[in-house]
């Protein structure tokens, strides 16, 4: 019974989670063994294939704005899990947890998790 | 005698029966086996990890100086890849053939489109490739031809594209020959890729699918840009010597960087002889170990 679970789970990510990748390699694009917790508001979230990007706005310790880019599964994908275009507004502060990209420029993350403290929505899982 | 001429005669209607060339249906939908090389063909590969890419000189410095920030550029989000994503990418396949509409034969194999990948036309009506000064692009232009069971498709005239997602690169000059195999439900595509100006011989990877009921999407354009953490105007790059991430393999896995940085004797078993007193196994491994080993 469990090797028939494993083969139709195999099967089933054969099939359906082929659209979660894209023209990005993660392992070079994020450094995936690290993690780092980002407080911020949303400003846009583009619920997109091949993946998803939730763009935030935190300030430094100077006070300067932010922007960050936190890459998330595709959008079918998404849904599946009960992330809807509408499940994120601008304005909505949220913690984000990610795995850090390897470019410091970009200010780029892959997402983790994410919490919204308003109302304790949350989602976290895997998109690989 | 009369036995004999009647096999004949059955012999005969079982030949015009079929096709003048043998050739194979395709059409289907093909899911991806993406267990095999899984982080290649899921995730993607490390930075620098070039190892069995039988680069020369110049395409080892090409992929040095890449960053995967590129990519995310505004204008090079939605910018295609060549045909040879099919290898480099992780995704099914969905193929249909173009009957001729008078005559019926097939005139063209179609491969359905990525969000990143043009539909490949695989033209089967014998006409011939655009002349060596016609436009380039990253679709380029595939002819096919059936060798027994086995569809061969040519592309060439495509513009510069990846190899491998970590920035190995191919030119406008590489032509890309595929071969269809079906065993069945089971689907084998080899690719080879010949590039004069980056590769000293032919790259060749193998990726296997199996037939499925339930329809391959066909996930084409529009693709939509947005703001993937690169500000417009500004080009990722690494200077030559300033990559960081050439010793990674080494840290990670012990692999030694001569083996990293590619070449054609890497492509080959017995250069494992060659590295074997510089490879240290290293005491944990703690990321993407494959088979549920450690790490993930």
């Amino acid at each position: 019974m469990k090797t028939k679970l494993l083969v139709l789970t195999f099967a089933g990510v054969s099939i359906l989670g082929v659209r979660a990748y894209a023209h990005h390699s993660f392992a070079s694009t994020y450094l995936e063994d690290q993690k780092v917790t980002v407080e911020a508001d949303v400003v846009q979230f583009l619920y997109r294939n091949p993946h998803s990007f939730l763009q935030l706005e935190s300030k430094d310790d100077k006070g300067k704005s932010i922007t960050w880019a936190v890459e998330w599964g595709a959008g079918g994908q998404l849904g599946s899990q009960g992330v809807q275009r509408d499940t994120l507004r601008i304005g909505d502060h949220v913690i984000v947890q990610g795995q850090p990209g390897r470019d410091p420029e970009a200010h780029r993350l892959r997402m983790i998790n994410i919490k919204r403290p308003s109302d304790g929505w949350t989602w976290k899982g895997n998109f690989d | 005698m009369t036995l004999h001429k009647m096999s004949l005669g059955l012999a005969t209607i079982l030949c015009l029966g079929f096709p003048a060339m043998a050739e194979i249906d395709l059409s289907g939908s093909w899911a991806a086996i993406n267990h095999e090389d899984s982080l290649e063909r899921g995730g993607g590969p490390y930075p620098a990890d070039w190892a069995g890419i039988p680069f020369n000189e110049a395409g080892r410095a090409k992929a040095l100086s890449f960053s995967q920030s590129t990519i995310s550029m505004p204008e090079r989000i939605c910018w295609f890849q060549t045909q040879w994503h099919i290898a480099a990418g992780p995704f099914s396949l969905r193929m249909w053939a173009v009957p001729d509409p008078i005559t019926g034969k097939v005139q063209a194999w179609m491969i359905g489109a990525w969000e990143t990948r043009a539909p490949m036309t695989i033209w089967m009506d014998g006409r011939p490739h655009p002349g060596k000064n016609a436009p380039h692009d990253q679709t380029g232009f595939t002819t096919g031809v059936w060798n027994g069971n086995e569809l061969i498709a040519t592309t060439t005239h495509i513009k510069t594209g990846y190899i491998r997602r970590n920035g190995a690169a191919s030119s406008d000059q590489a032509t890309i020959t595929t071969h269809f195999l079906r065993h069945g439900d089971l689907l084998t595509v080899a690719l080879f890729m010949e590039d004069p100006v980056y590769l000293t011989e032919p790259y060749i990877l193998t990726r296997s699918y199996n037939l499925s009921t339930n329809p391959v999407a066909i996930g084409g354009p529009p693709c939509i840009v947005g703001d993937e953490g690169v500000e417009p105007g500004r080009v990722p790059h690494y200077l030559p010597g300033k990559n960081p991430y050439t010793d990674e393999m080494t840290k990670r896995y012990g692999i030694p960087e001569e083996a990293e940085m590619g070449g054609a004797q890497t492509m080959y078993p017995e250069y494992r002889d060659k590295i074997k007193d510089k490879f240290k196994l290293p005491a944990k491994c703690t990321l993407n170990c494959g088979n549920n080993a450690g790490g993930n």
